[in-house]
């Protein structure tokens, strides 16, 4: 369904991907793994045109990306939700107007269908009943969780997560994990989930692509990255960094 | 000397580029006005922001301007046996300079400092970006509703401006200074007529459209985190102050050429 050739990006003269090809299919979940600052967030804003590559080509379903104006993305936007790493919620509005907003830029005006798909999402991330806090009244867990209600709410095809399970603890990156596996078995969702935790990795991925000096140095099945013998993989995989204490 | 040459003519080019993306992100939202709906509960709600809470800033500001002008033109002329014009003289400095000029500042420092932090607030947190991954178009949302309550509010502001002004140069110069009201108030009629009244509001207009442009320009190019929210609402004060000055200087000619000064 999605698909990246060869994209490259610079920021100034730092190269942040040299060349990242990777591909979804329909229904599939791809986790994306690689250390903090490699350009993990950044691909994902290539695939909804919210950044332009420097070369290479996006696919959505078949039709090119990159060369569409801001109004031209739009459709493509509906088809794909995005949780943001950093939540992005709209602090001027509250929860339950931050949830509401998709459905109303996608033309739903009755009230009482609205209400109840925003009680439904949040009902999804365990949140119910918070619907009249302000963004900056939650913590950073919760932020998170409704943003992933905001992303799931318009009921796209397919979604983006950006660090969905990063500050959350263990039990709700155990639930946000079974949402993510829920939401592809039972509505046929594709995902692109970004990640360093590995535990979302083995729970969600049908396959894996770890990322590492802006390319893709792996790409795979998880259990094929288990069993790999490349050493960065293995030190990714169990947090080695080769420092030592003395 | 070839040195100051290369560092002017790269600080004109810069201004140009400047010139060209304010004008790129104005004609994207005259598109956007004239293709799509106007969000106009937005609209209401940022002609509260920016017209009504702006409305002291401008009226005392006014008000005081006006007192001190007449106030020193009474000082001169009425040594030259010409008190009598001292309110008309006001009434056509004000209308026709200071009084869109100086709401202009006024309103450029107030209105446009809170527009460039608040998106640039947005930019850095990625809800700019938010907005986008919904299909919103940034300009629909955060410049329109915007562009168009200042294109409301501004005209009106300048209008109460000068209106505060007079009446407080009325006053001085009639209560305070003691000058004879007949005259005052007949050359006052005379001399001022409907253009100035024109130039005033079309200044305005003018200027309201240079500070929301200019800072959402600077909230939209935000980068940088907090140290960039800190510098957005600054540069869009002082660009948009320095824009207006110099507009004006142009409006002035522009203006005497549609409305002749009688
Ligand atoms: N808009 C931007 N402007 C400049 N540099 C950026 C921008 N976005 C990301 N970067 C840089 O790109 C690199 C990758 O960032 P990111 O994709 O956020 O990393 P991560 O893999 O942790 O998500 C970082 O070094 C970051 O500084
Ligand atoms: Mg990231």
């Amino acid at each position: 369904m999605i698909e990246t050739r060869e994209i490259t990006k610079s920021f100034g003269n730092k190269a942040v991907l040299r060349g990242v090809s990777l591909s979804v299919q329909n229904g599939e979940t791809l986790v994306v793994l690689g250390r903090s600052g490699c350009g993990k967030s950044v691909i994902l804003k290539h695939l909804i045109g919210l950044i332009k590559p420097d070369s290479g080509e996006v696919f959505v379903d078949g039709e090119p990306v990159t060369g569409l104006a801001e109004r031209e993305l739009t459709s493509v936007r509906r088809k794909i939700g995005m949780l943001f790493q950093s939540a992005a919620l709209f602090d001027s509005m509250s929860v339950e107007e931050n949830l509401a907003f998709p459905l109303q830029e996608q033309g739903i005006r009755d009230l009482k269908v609205i209400n109840e798909r925003v009680a439904e999402a949040l009902e999804m991330v365990d949140l119910p009943g918070e619907q009249k806090k302000a963004p900056s009244d939650l913590s950073g867990g919760m932020r998170k969780r409704v943003g992933l209600a905001r992303t799931i709410i318009g009921k796209p095809r397919c979604i983006l997560y950006d660090e969905p399970t990063t500050g959350l603890d263990p039990i709700t990156s155990d639930s946000i994990n079974h949402l993510i596996r829920r939401l592809q078995r039972r509505l046929g969702v594709t995902s692109i989930v970004v990640t360093h935790d590995m535990k979302t990795a083995f729970h969600c991925a049908d396959r894996v692509a770890f990322l590492h000096e802006g390319r893709v140095h792996f790409f795979g099945t998880p259990d094929e990255m288990r069993a790999s013998k490349d050493t960065e993989i293995m030190n990714f995989i169990e947090g080695h960094s080769g420092d030592t204490d003395t | 000397m070839q040195n100051i040459l290369t560092k002017i003519g790269r600080a004109a080019l810069a201004i140009l580029a400047y010139i060209g993306e304010v004008a790129q992100l104005a004609m994207e939202s005259f598109l956007s006005i004239f293709s799509m709906h106007v969000r106009w509960r937005l609209v209401m709600r940022h002609i509260v922001e920016i017209g009504a809470r702006s409305q002291i800033v401008v009226i005392v500001t006014g008000a005081f301007t006006g007192a001190v002008f007449s106030a020193q033109l009474y000082f001169q002329l009425q040594r030259l046996g010409m008190a009598s014009t001292v309110g008309s003289v006001t009434a056509v400095a004000m209308f026709r300079e200071l009084g869109p000029a100086l709401a202009g500042l006024m309103v450029a420092g107030r209105v446009g400092a809170s527009i460039a932090a608040e998106i640039g607030t947005m930019k850095v947190t990625e809800q700019v970006d938010a907005l986008r991954s919904i299909g919103v178009h940034p300009v629909d949302y955060l410049v329109v509703p915007r562009v168009a309550a200042m294109m409301i509010s501004m005209p009106l502001l300048v209008a109460e401006c000068c209106a505060f002004s007079v009446l407080s140069a009325n006053y001085v110069a009639l209560k305070v200074l003691g000058i004879a009201e007949a005259g005052y108030m007949r050359n006052l009629i005379f001399y001022v007529d409907l253009f100035d009244i024109y130039k005033a509001l079309i200044k305005g207009f003018v200027f309201g459209l240079i500070i929301v442009f200019v800072a959402c320009r600077e909230g939209l190019r935000t980068e940088n985190g907090a140290a960039g929210v800190g510098r957005a609402p600054t540069e869009a004060v002082v660009i948009s102050s320095l824009a207006i000055l110099a507009v004006n200087f142009i409006l002035t000619f522009a203006l005497n050429i549609i409305f002749p000064a009688s």
